[in-house]
């Protein structure tokens, strides 16, 4: 346990120190917020400009709603990429992987240090977004504020972590054994949990064979608790409550969670160890394609 | 043919041909470049459904992400290309050899584009046909000149950025993941600058037209969907062939004086930084 913990705070400082010290600290803050806020902010001029071309009728509280999960949405895209970009980097760009593997380091371990200085990026873009998007006065007056709940707010902070490091095992784990696709996959699951997830509409607006996988996505449930957490539930008039999981309380939604997410480690860790061991004997451990 | 237009040539194609013959072996990009963008642009172009925009702000963002492929290319593929030739080895190859880096960076740019026109022309097909976008440009010729124009001042500006990016160590990374999301904001990627204008100021999409993506997508959507744009087609088109002229003229420039400045500064062989 202490080795494990040992790798996990060196690799968390390493991957932090990748991450930052490039450029000194005003430029790097200066990083941090202009990138996620500036992509909120898209979502927000799609509001507008579809608001002035109906004549507003658009509902109000899709602004937060869009505001919200886009906001946390890059929080999965933080952790999931930066945890199987850690293997494409430290193999193809500064060989460092097979050196990891070697040492006493634990290797799961190593990678969820690098996740987590990721995921403290993400969390510090996801909180300067919010806070942004509350100095707009139709997020303002849209958002329920009396309905902010800081404990279930660190309920679902809590188990979305897991749920994130479980999916970044199982990215960073397939990445092990792919080359140069590698970096593409993680892109390509970021953009199937962005359109089954509701991230930014609700799923009802899916087909409904599509609402079922959406509905199989830890992400999902962890989106909509999230919402709820921040924003309090959309009212009852509102086309946003037509979700299937509107209905749901949310404790209901928190134990959906806890559920896919005990079933996701399972799948990761399993997966982490079929993946390790394919991996070690075809010599992917160190191969450097050039990319 | 004169020798140096030859050899310019010649280079050109050298560097265009790894690009191109990639495409025919490594098959799986068709599913990533292809299919795999395609969820967020549906995403995307669900939430103006959801809105009950009309359908034409569907059509924006089908061009958006169509036009987002080549932008993408530019920052990845030309603007950031020499970091990360410099870390495989062959930069210093590239600058021994006697052809001029001009042409490499002009093969990159024909290679890039080439394989993106796949990656655009299907997100703009499976958009019309999934969400039914009509496609009636007042003249076909206008928009393909337009559309010509436009890659040729932002392959330009891409050529610009790698002269630049010569000098970056991993900070070449964070500039172009930076580049990003500002810019499709800024551009007015997935909604009309119009909408920009009226929630903010004239000054802002007036500035962000230095980006040939801004004139360039604004005069399409004039074309494509008969909208209002922010500036008259007929200021947006010149404005566009004149960045494509200084774009190229200027990455030229640069590239004389950082190609030197990393000679001095001994940057053109340090890796892993």
């Amino acid at each position: 346990m202490r080795e494990t913990l040992r790798t996990l705070s060196w690799s968390t400082w390493l991957g932090w120190q990748i991450e930052s010290n490039w450029a000194d600290l005003r430029l790097f803050v200066l990083y941090l917020i202009v990138k996620p806020v500036c992509g909120s902010m898209m979502l927000v001029c799609m509001f507008y400009a579809a608001k002035y071309a109906t004549g507003s009728r658009v509902p109000v509280e899709y602004l937060p709603y869009i505001f919200v999960s886009n906001a946390c949405y890059g929080l999965v895209g933080m952790v999931m990429f930066g945890m199987s970009n850690v293997v494409i980097s430290d193999r193809e760009s500064y060989r460092m992987l097979k050196y990891v593997f070697i040492s006493p380091a634990q290797f799961q371990a190593y990678f969820v240090g690098r996740g987590l200085a990721r995921a403290a990026e993400g969390f510090m873009g996801a909180v300067i977004t919010i806070s942004t998007g509350l100095l707009i006065p139709d997020i303002r007056a849209a958002v329920n504020l009396e309905s902010f709940d800081p404990g279930w707010l660190a309920v679902f902070l809590l188990l979305g972590s897991v749920m994130l490091w479980a999916c970044g095992m199982m990215l960073a784990s397939a990445v092990l054994n792919m080359s140069r696709s590698g970096q593409f996959l993680s892109e390509g699951i970021a953009g199937v949990v962005y359109f089954l997830s509701g991230v930014v509409f609700p799923i009802s607006a899916l087909p409904t064979a599509l609402q079922y996988v959406g509905l199989s996505l830890p992400t999902t449930y962890w989106l909509e608790g999230m919402r709820r957490a921040i924003t309090g539930r959309a009212p009852a008039n509102s086309p946003l409550a037509q979700s299937p999981l509107a209905k749901w309380e949310t404790g209901e939604l928190a134990l959906m969670l806890l559920a896919t997410t005990v079933a996701l480690v399972a799948v990761s860790q399993l997966f982490y160890r079929y993946s390790l061991r394919k991996a070690w004997r075809n010599g992917k451990i160190e191969e450097a394609t050039g990319m | 043919m004169p020798p140096a237009l030859d050899l310019f040539w010649k280079a050109m194609m050298a560097r265009t041909w790894p690009r191109v013959a990639w495409m025919f072996r490594h098959r799986t990009w068709l599913i990533q470049e292809t299919l795999l963008p395609m969820l967020s642009v549906i995403a995307l172009a669900n939430v103006y459904r959801w809105m009950q925009a009309p359908v034409e702000y569907v059509g924006i963002v089908i061009l958006g992400a169509a036009m987002t492929a080549f932008w993408l290319n530019v920052l990845w593929s030309l603007g950031a290309h020499l970091y990360w030739e410099r870390d495989s080895g062959n930069l210093e190859l590239y600058i021994l050899c006697p052809a001029p880096m001009m042409g490499i960076l002009a093969g990159m740019a024909l290679g890039g584009l080439t394989m993106t026109v796949v990656r655009a022309t299907a997100i703009v097909l499976t958009g019309v046909v999934l969400f039914d976008v009509p496609l009636n440009p007042s003249s076909w010729w206008l928009l393909g000149s337009i559309f010509g124009l436009t890659m040729i001042a932002l392959y330009g500006l891409g050529m610009m950025f790698a002269s630049v990016f010569l000098l970056f160590g991993r900070e070449a990374w964070h500039t172009v993941n930076l580049l990003q999301e500002p810019v499709y904001l800024m551009t007015g990627m997935n909604f009309p600058l119009t909408a920009l204008e009226k929630m903010t100021h004239w000054a802002i999409p007036a500035a962000a037209l230095l980006i040939p993506l801004t004139a360039g997508m604004d005069a399409m959507r004039q074309v494509l969907f008969r909208s209002e744009g922010f500036l008259d087609l007929w200021y947006e088109v010149p404005l566009l062939a004149v960045m494509s002229v200084a774009f190229i003229l200027l990455a030229k420039r640069f590239l004389d004086v950082l190609e030197r400045k990393a000679k001095e500064e001994g940057k053109l062989t340090v890796k892993w930084q």
